[in-house]
C-alpha cells in the first residue's frame, strides 16, 4: 500500500468517525425547554383576599384549557410580602403555569425556522461533503496527487469547502437558537415587533407542542436551556474538513494556515469596520431611532437622507473647506520648512546636529491641550487668532518633528552621488534638492504629506479655543453644534463625522500605495 | 558621511532657519509661557498674577488624585502602546503574506487612523451604551448574547475600554510602521533560512525581528509621546468620571484648569508631564543616533 | 505613470492651497518675523508686549465710529447656532437682525457648546482678551477678580425692572448686581402614570415613600423597569446633590450663608442617594449616565421616575415616546419640606479698560440686551429650546403660546438656586460631583464631604 493510500485511507476514516459521532450527537436531547405558559400578577393582593381567587380563578381557568388539549399545566404561585415605610403590608401575587419538553436535534429537522434551516444546511454539507469525497476517491484511491484524475480532483474539493462552511454554521445554528427562542419571543411578547408575529408561533407551536392551536398563549414565558454538548458539532466538521485537506491536497499545513490566515484577516477588517457600519447606519436614522432601547433594528427601518440636508445647511459644507485649508495649508507650511531643514540634516555636515534634533524632538513633547493658554496667548500677539492661517501655522509647527524626522531618513536612503552629479554639471544645492533629489524621494513625501494632513485634519482642542468666526471653524469642531444642552443629535453628529472621514479615506487610498513604500526608507534608517 | 559639501560654514543653518523659525515661534514660545505660568499665580477665571516659586509644584505634588492619575498614566501608555504595538506586529505579518483582496484589507486597516480621535470615542461611547449601544444591538440580534450587557459596569471596565479604542487608533500606525519594515526584507534572506532548515519561530527570531526593530523602535518612541499626550478618548468617554478614577495625566490637568479652575498646580502638572517625556526623548535620542553611527 | 500622476496631483494641491492663503501668507511671514524679535525677548516682556499691542489695536478705531461687541453664547439646544448664525429666527437670525436695527454696532457672536465654554472664556481672559458679553451660568469669579463691569452701568432702568427680582438677587454680590439672568429652568420629578397606575402605588412624596414605590416597581416588572433615574456625571452631578441636600434641609450652605457641605443632613441626604443606586433601584451607571441617557430611558418606558427640566415632555416627544407622564413635587426627608431646583444662567458684561469710548460701548451693551430682551426676540428664544423667562414682559406671550408655562412659572417662584453668587462655586460644583463619584466605589461620603469642607475652610 502506498503512502499516498495509507493516507488516504486514514481520511475516509475519519471522515466516517466524524460523521457517525454526528449523528449520534442528534439523537440526544440538547435542548431543554421551560414553558411558562401563562402569568398573572396582580398588586396588592393577599392570600385568600377577593383579588386573589380573581386572579386564580382566571389562572384556573386558562390551565383547564390547556388541559382540555391534553397538555401538563402546573399551577405556580410565588407571593411577595413587603411592609412599607408606614407599616402598612403590601402583596404581590405571581400566578405562573408551566411545562418542561427536551429536544434531539433530529427533532429541528422537521421546523421551519431559522436555526433549523441552518441545522439542515449543515448535516446536508457534512454529508454532501462525505459522499463527493468517496465517490472522488474510489476511482483513484492509490493515485499520487499530481495523477489524480480532473473528475476526481474536483469532486475532491467538495469536502474541504463543504465542511469549512458547516464548521462556521455550528456557531450561527446556536446563535440562531438564541434568536428564535429567546430574542424574538422577547420582542414579539414585547408588543416592539408585530411583522410576521402569527407564522413564528406557528411554527414554534408546531415544533415544541405539536400544535398551532393556542401557542403565542402558551409560548409567551417560553425559557430554555441548552446543554453544552452541541459545541461537539465543531470538532467533527473541523475533522471533516482536515480530512478533505488531506484527500485533496495531500497535505494539511499550508491550507489550513492559509485558511486561518484569510479568518483572521477577515475577523480584523470585521472589527476595523464595525465603528463605520454604526456611524453609517445612525447617520440615516430618525432622531428617535438613535436611542432605540429594544435593540430591534440592525439597519435604519427607513433611510433617512434628509439628515445629509439638514447638516448641509447648518454648516458642514463650509467646516470641511476650512478643514481642507487648514489640513492643506498646514502640509504645504510644513513641507515648505521641513524639507530644506531634512536635507540639510541628510546631506550637509555642520556643528549643532545633535542639538537641532534634539530642539526637534523637544517640541513634540508638550501636548497642543497644554499649551492652550500660550498659544492663544501667542496667536493674539500675532494677530492670528480666529484666522484659518493662524490654525495652519499651528499645525504644521506641531507636525514639524515628524515631517522632518520622515522626509531626513528618506534622504538618508538615497545616494547622494545623482546629486553630486548633477552639482558638477551647473546646477546650484537647490536646483539638486529640487530637480534631481525630490523627484526621487516622492514616495516618502506624500508619506510625510499624508501624516501631517492627517494630523491637522483631526486636532480639535486648538480650533475651539483660538477659532470664534462660525464660519472659519473647522468640522471638528463644527461637530459639536450637534451636543447640546437639550439633546444629543447623534444622527447629524455622525453624518458629519462620517462626511469628515470621506475626504481622507479617499486621499489615503489613492496614496497607500506609496505610504509603505515611502516608510521603507523613513523607517529602517531611522 | 557621504553628503555634499557647502560654500560657506553657514549654509547649513540657512537650510533649517524655516523650520526652526516655525518651531521657535509656534511651539517654543508657547513652551516658554507655560514654564512662566507654572511659576506664578493664576486666578481662577485665568486672571495671570505674579512670581510665586515652587507653590504650584508643591499642590500639583499633593493633589489626592496625583498618584492614582499617574499609575494610570502608566498603565494608559503601556498598555496602549504595549498592546497596540504586538498587535500591529501580527497584522503586519499577515498584511505582508500574498493572499487576494491583500489591497482592500491594507485599505481598511487604515481606517481608523483617517478618523479624528473625538468621533472615534464619540462612536465608541455610543457603541457601548448598556441602554440603546450599538454592539448590544448587533449582538443580541444575531444571537451572541441573550441579555444586553452593561458593557460599562464599573470604572475598571470603563478604563480598559478607553484602552481598547486607545489602542484601536494607533494599531494602523504601527502595521504601517512594520509592513515598511518587512518589505524591505531581501526574501533571499528567508529562502537561505529554509535552506537551513530554520522553522517559523527561529525565522522570525532570527530574521524578521533584528531588521525590523529600527522601525518598530520609532514608532515605539512615537506612539509614547503621542499617546502620553493622547487627550480626546478620555475626555469624551468618562471625563475621568469617576472621580478622576480613569484620568490621565493630560486629561486631568485639563479637568483641573478648566473645571475645577485650579490654574497653577495644573500648569505645574504639565510641565511634570514635559520632564517625564524628556526622559522618553533621552532614550529617543540614543537610538537615533546609534542609527545614524552605523549608517 | 501613476507615480507621475499622484505627484502632480499632490504639487497642484499644495500650489492650490498656497494660493487660498496667498495674501494671508504675506501676513503670516511679517507676522512671523515679529513674533521672533518678539521671542528674543524675555517671555514676560513679550507677554506684556502682547497687551500693549492688544491694546494699540482696538485704541486704532476712531471714537464715534462702529462698535464691534465680542459676545459669547452658549449651544443650549439643535437650534441655538441657527437662531443666532443661521435662518432660525424667520429667515434671518439675531445678529443680522440686530445690526440692521442698530447700525453702527457689529456683533462678533460665537456660539460655544458647554463642553468647551469654559476653556475657551478661560483662556481669553487669560489673554486679556475677553469677551465683551458672555452668557454662562457662573459669575462669581469674574466679578471678585474684578473683571466685570456691574449691570447698573449699562443696562438701562426700564430693562433692569422687568427682570423678576427673585433671579436679579441670585446675581449679588456685596450689593451689587454683576449680571442678568438670561433664562431659566426648573426641575421637578416625573413619573410615568400608567406604570404607577399598572403596579398600584402612590406618588412618594417622602424618601420612605420613594424606597417603597420603587420596591414595589422592582417586584412588578421584575428588573426591566428602572423604577429611579439620577445623574452623578461630571456633566451636571451638582444637581443630584442639590435635590437630595436640599430635601433633608441640608444644602451647599449653612443659615449663614457659609459652606457647609459636609453638614449631617448631607451626609445622611447622599447615603440615601447612594441606597437607591445600592438597592438597585436605579440606572446602573449613575456616574457615566448623563440626563439623556436617563431622559431617552424614560422616554422609552423603561424608566418609571426620575427628576428633570420642564423641557422632558417635548424631549419625549421628539423622541417618539408616548408616555403618559406628570410630574409631582421632589420627594424629600420625613418631616423636610420639599424644595423645587431652579437653574439659570446670566448675561454678564466684562470691563475692557481699553475701549477709546467707554459710554459708547456701555451703550452699544445696553441696546443689545434691549434687543435680546425684547419680547419679539426673546419669547421666541425661550420657548424654541422650551426655557423659562426672566422677564416679567415675556410671561403673558408665553403663557398664550402655552399653558402649561403658567404652573411652571409658579414652581420657579419656589425655587432654590445654587450658591452661584459664592467665589469658591466652582471648587464646591466640581467638588460635591467629585465627593458623589468617590462615594459610589467606596460607599463613604462623609470623609469626602469633609475633605471638600477643609478645602474650602482653609
Amino acid at each position: 500500500m502506498t503512502e499516498t493510500a495509507r493516507q488516504n485511507r486514514l481520511a475516509l476514516i475519519l471522515t466516517g468517525i466524524a460523521v457517525v459521532l454526528m449523528l449520534l450527537l442528534c439523537t440526544m436531547p440538547l435542548y431543554f425547554f421551560d414553558a411558562t405558559v401563562y402569568t398573572k400578577r396582580s398588586a396588592n393582593t393577599f392570600v385568600g383576599d377577593e383579588k386573589y381567587a380573581e386572579a386564580l380563578a382566571e389562572v384556573e381557568a386558562v390551565a383547564e384549557d390547556f388541559r382540555a388539549q391534553g397538555m401538563e399545566a402546573e399551577i405556580k404561585e410565588t407571593v411577595t410580602e413587603r411592609t412599607t415605610s408606614k407599616g402598612e403590608k403590601t402583596s404581590l401575587v405571581v400566578f405562573t403555569l408551566e411545562q418542561t419538553i427536551s429536544k434531539n436535534l433530529f427533532s429541528f429537522l422537521g421546523a421551519s425556522f431559522s436555526s433549523a434551516h441552518i441545522l439542515r444546511i449543515l448535516l446536508a454539507l457534512i454529508l454532501i461533503g462525505a459522499v463527493t469525497a468517496l465517490a472522488g476517491t474510489l476511482k483513484s484511491f492509490g493515485a499520487m496527487q499530481r495523477d489524480v484524475p480532473e473528475r476526481d480532483r474536483r469532486l475532491r474539493t467538495v469536502m474541504p469547502y463543504a465542511a469549512l462552511i458547516a464548521t462556521l454554521l455550528v456557531p450561527a445554528f446556536v446563535m440562531a437558537n438564541n434568536v428564535v427562542f429567546s430574542r424574538r419571543l422577547s420582542l414579539y411578547n414585547g408588543g416592539q415587533l408585530t411583522e410576521g408575529k402569527e407564522e413564528f408561533f406557528a411554527s414554534l407551536g408546531r415544533f415544541l407542542l405539536g400544535t398551532e392551536e393556542n401557542a403565542e398563549a402558551a409560548l409567551s414565558g417560553l425559557s430554555f436551556t441548552k446543554s453544552g454538548l452541541v459545541w461537539l458539532l465543531a470538532p467533527c466538521c473541523i475533522i471533516v474538513l482536515i480530512a478533505g485537506l488531506m484527500l485533496r491536497y495531500g497535505q494539511i499545513k499550508h491550507t489550513l494556515l492559509k485558511m486561518l490566515l484569510i479568518l483572521f484577516v477577515v475577523a480584523v477588517c470585521i472589527i476595523t469596520l464595525y465603528p463605520y457600519y454604526v456611524m453609517l447606519i445612525t447617520a440615516f436614522r430618525t432622531n428617535q431611532e438613535t436611542t432605540d432601547m429594544y435593540f430591534l433594528h440592525m439597519l435604519p427601518t427607513e433611510w433617512k437622507w434628509q439628515n445629509l440636508t439638514d447638516i448641509i445647511r447648518r454648516g458642514v459644507p463650509r467646516y470641511l473647506l476650512n478643514s481642507v485649508m487648514v489640513a492643506g495649508g498646514a502640509t504645504a507650511i510644513s513641507m515648505l520648512c521641513g524639507i530644506p531643514a531634512a536635507y540639510a540634516m541628510a546631506r550637509m555636515d555642520f556643528k549643532g546636529k545633535k542639538a537641532f534634533l534634539g530642539f526637534v524632538i523637544m517640541s513634540q513633547m508638550f501636548s497642543p491641550v497644554v499649551l492652550l493658554i500660550g498659544i492663544a496667548q501667542l496667536m493674539s500677539t500675532l494677530h492670528l487668532n480666529d484666522s484659518v492661517v493662524g490654525l495652519m501655522l499651528i499645525n504644521a509647527a506641531f507636525n514639524q518633528a515628524f515631517a522632518i524626522w520622515l522626509l531626513r531618513g528618506t534622504f538618508v536612503a538615497i545616494s547622494p552621488e545623482m546629486e553630486q552629479a548633477a552639482m558638477i554639471d551647473g546646477c546650484g544645492t537647490m536646483g539638486a534638492l529640487t530637480k534631481v533629489l525630490l523627484p526621487v524621494s516622492a514616495p516618502g513625501i506624500v508619506t510625510a504629506l499624508i501624516f501631517v494632513f492627517i494630523n491637522a485634519w483631526n486636532e480639535y482642542t486648538i480650533s475651539t479655543v483660538l477659532i470664534s468666526t462660525a464660519s472659519n471653524r473647522p468640522i471638528t469642531v463644527g461637530i459639536t453644534q450637534f451636543s447640546s444642552f437639550n439633546m444629543i443629535e447623534w444622527q447629524y453628529l455622525f453624518a458629519a463625522s462620517l462626511l469628515a472621514t470621506v475626504p481622507v479615506v479617499i486621499l489615503f487610498m489613492a496614496i497607500e500605495k506609496h505610504l509603505t513604500a515611502g516608510l521603507t526608507s523613513g523607517g529602517v534608517k531611522g | 558621511m557621504n553628503g555634499i559639501r557647502t560654500k560657506h560654514k553657514w549654509t547649513p543653518y540657512v537650510w533649517l532657519l524655516p523650520s526652526i523659525v516655525l518651531i521657535a515661534v509656534f511651539v517654543v514660545f508657547p513652551i516658554l509661557i507655560v514654564f512662566r505660568l507654572s511659576f506664578s499665580e493664576i486666578s481662577k477665571a485665568g486672571v495671570v498674577g505674579g512670581f510665586v516659586g515652587l507653590d504650584n509644584y508643591k499642590e500639583a505634588v499633593n493633589l489626592p488624585a496625583f498618584k492614582t492619575v499617574m499609575i494610570n498614566t502608566l498603565w494608559w501608555v503601556l498598555s496602549v502602546v504595549g498592546i497596540s504595538t504586538v498587535l500591529g506586529f501580527i497584522i503586519a505579518m499577515a498584511l505582508n503574506q500574498k493572499f487576494r483582496g491583500r489591497k482592500i484589507a491594507r485599505s481598511v486597516l487604515v481606517l481608523p487612523w483617517a478618523t479624528s480621535l473625538v468621533i472615534q470615542a464619540s462612536v465608541w461611547n455610543y457603541i457601548i451604551k448598556y441602554e440603546y449601544g450599538s454592539l448590544n444591538n448587533v449582538l443580541l440580534n444575531t444571537g451572541v448574547i441573550t441579555q444586553a450587557v452593561n458593557w460599562r459596569s464599573s470604572f475598571q471596565i470603563e478604563f480598559i475600554w478607553e484602552c481598547t479604542v486607545g489602542i484601536f487608533v494607533t494599531i494602523p500606525f504601527v502595521t504601517f510602521c512594520v509592513l515598511a519594515g518587512l518589505q524591505s526584507i531581501d526574501n533571499e534572506l528567508y529562502e537561505a533560512a529554509i535552506v537551513d532548515g530554520a522553522g517559523f519561530w527561529q525565522k522570525l527570531r532570527l530574521i524578521t525581528l533584528p531588521l525590523v526593530k529600527p522601525a518598530l523602535t520609532v514608532s515605539t518612541v512615537l506612539n509614547i509621546i503621542y499617546v502620553f499626550n493622547s487627550f480626546p478618548i478620555i475626555y469624551t468617554m468618562t471625563k475621568g468620571a469617576p472621580a478622576n478614577k480613569t484620568d490621565t495625566m493630560i486629561t486631568y490637568l485639563y479637568m483641573l484648569s478648566f473645571y475645577d479652575r485650579r490654574k497653577g498646580p495644573a500648569t505645574a502638572l504639565s510641565v511634570i508631564g514635559f520632564l517625564i517625556l524628556c526622559v522618553c526623548a533621552g532614550l529617543y535620542m540614543r537610538f537615533v543616533m546609534r542609527g545614524e553611527e552605523s549608517a | 505613470m501613476k507615480k507621475i500622476v499622484s505627484m502632480l496631483l499632490t504639487g497642484a494641491m499644495v500650489l492650490s492651497l498656497a494660493a487660498c492663503g496667498g495674501n494671508a501668507g504675506s501676513t503670516a511671514s511679517t507676522a512671523a518675523a515679529e513674533a521672533t524679535t518678539a521671542a528674543a525677548e524675555a517671555s514676560t516682556a513679550a507677554a506684556e508686549a502682547s497687551t500693549a499691542a492688544a491694546e494699540a489695536s482696538t485704541a486704532e478705531a476712531p471714537a464715534g465710529e462702529e462698535i464691534t461687541l465680542d459676545v459669547i453664547i452658549c449651544q443650549y439646544g439643535p437650534n441655538t447656532n441657527e437662531w443666532f448664525l443661521g435662518s432660525g429666527m424667520n429667515g434671518t437670525n439675531f445678529v443680522d437682525k440686530f445690526e440692521s436695527e442698530n447700525p453702527g454696532i457689529k456683533l462678533n457672536l460665537e456660539v460655544v457648546s458647554w463642553n468647551d465654554v469654559y476653556t475657551v472664556v478661560d483662556t481669553r481672559i487669560a489673554n486679556n482678551n475677553a469677551p465683551d458679553i458672555l452668557n454662562i451660568d457662573v459669575f462669581a469669579n469674574y466679578a471678585t477678580e474684578g473683571l466685570l463691569m456691574p449691570v447698573s452701568d449699562y443696562c438701562p432702568d426700564e430693562l433692569f425692572n422687568d427682570f423678576f427680582p427673585s433671579f436679579i438677587e441670585q446675581s449679588v454680590i456685596d450689593g451689587t448686581v454683576w449680571a442678568v439672568p438670561d433664562l431659566a429652568s426648573a426641575r421637578a420629578m416625573f413619573y410615568n402614570v400608567d406604570m404607577f397606575d399598572e403596579v398600584g402605588i402612590e406618588v412618594p412624596t417622602t424618601w420612605p415613600e420613594l424606597e417603597d414605590a420603587c420596591q414595589a416597581i422592582i417586584d412588578f416588572y421584575g428588573g426591566d423597569v428602572y423604577p429611579w433615574g439620577i445623574d452623578m456625571t461630571t456633566d451636571e452631578g451638582q444637581a443630584a446633590f442639590a435635590y437630595y441636600t436640599w430635601g433633608n434641609g441640608g444644602g451647599f450652605v449653612d443659615a449663614d450663608g457659609n459652606w457647609a457641605v459636609n453638614s449631617d443632613e448631607n451626609v445622611e441626604a447622599i447615603e440615601f442617594a447612594l441606597s437607591l443606586i445600592n438597592n438597585g433601584y436605579t440606572n446602573p451607571n449613575p456616574a457615566t449616565q448623563t440626563r439623556y441617557d436617563l431622559q431617552d430611558m424614560f422616554a422609552a418606558g423603561k424608566m418609571a421616575m426620575l427628576i428633570a427640566p420642564n423641557q422632558l415632555p417635548t424631549y419625549v416627544a421628539d423622541k417618539g415616546g408616548e408616555i403618559n407622564m406628570a410630574t409631582a413635587n421632589i420627594p424629600a426627608a420625613e418631616g423636610k419640606t420639599s424644595s423645587s431646583v431652579g437653574v439659570m444662567d446670566r448675561v454678564m458684561a466684562f470691563k475692557d479698560d481699553s475701549a477709546p469710548d467707554q459710554a459708547a460701548r456701555n451703550e452699544a451693551i445696553g441696546k443689545f440686551l434691549e434687543f435680546f430682551y425684547d419680547p419679539e426676540n426673546y419669547v421666541g428664544w425661550v420657548s424654541m429650546e422650551g426655557f423659562l423667562p426672566a422677564v416679567n414682559s415675556a410671561v403673558e406671550a408665553l403663557v398664550a403660546s402655552d399653558p402649561s408655562f403658567e404652573a411652571w412659572l409658579d414652581v420657579l417662584g419656589g425655587c432654590q438656586f445654587y450658591p452661584t453668587a459664592m467665589a469658591e462655586w466652582d471648587q464646591v460644583k466640581q467638588g460635591v460631583i467629585n465627593a458623589e463619584q468617590a462615594a459610589l466605589e467606596s460607599g463613604d461620603i462623609q470623609s469626602e464631604l469633609d475633605a471638600l469642607q477643609d478645602a474650602l475652610t482653609q
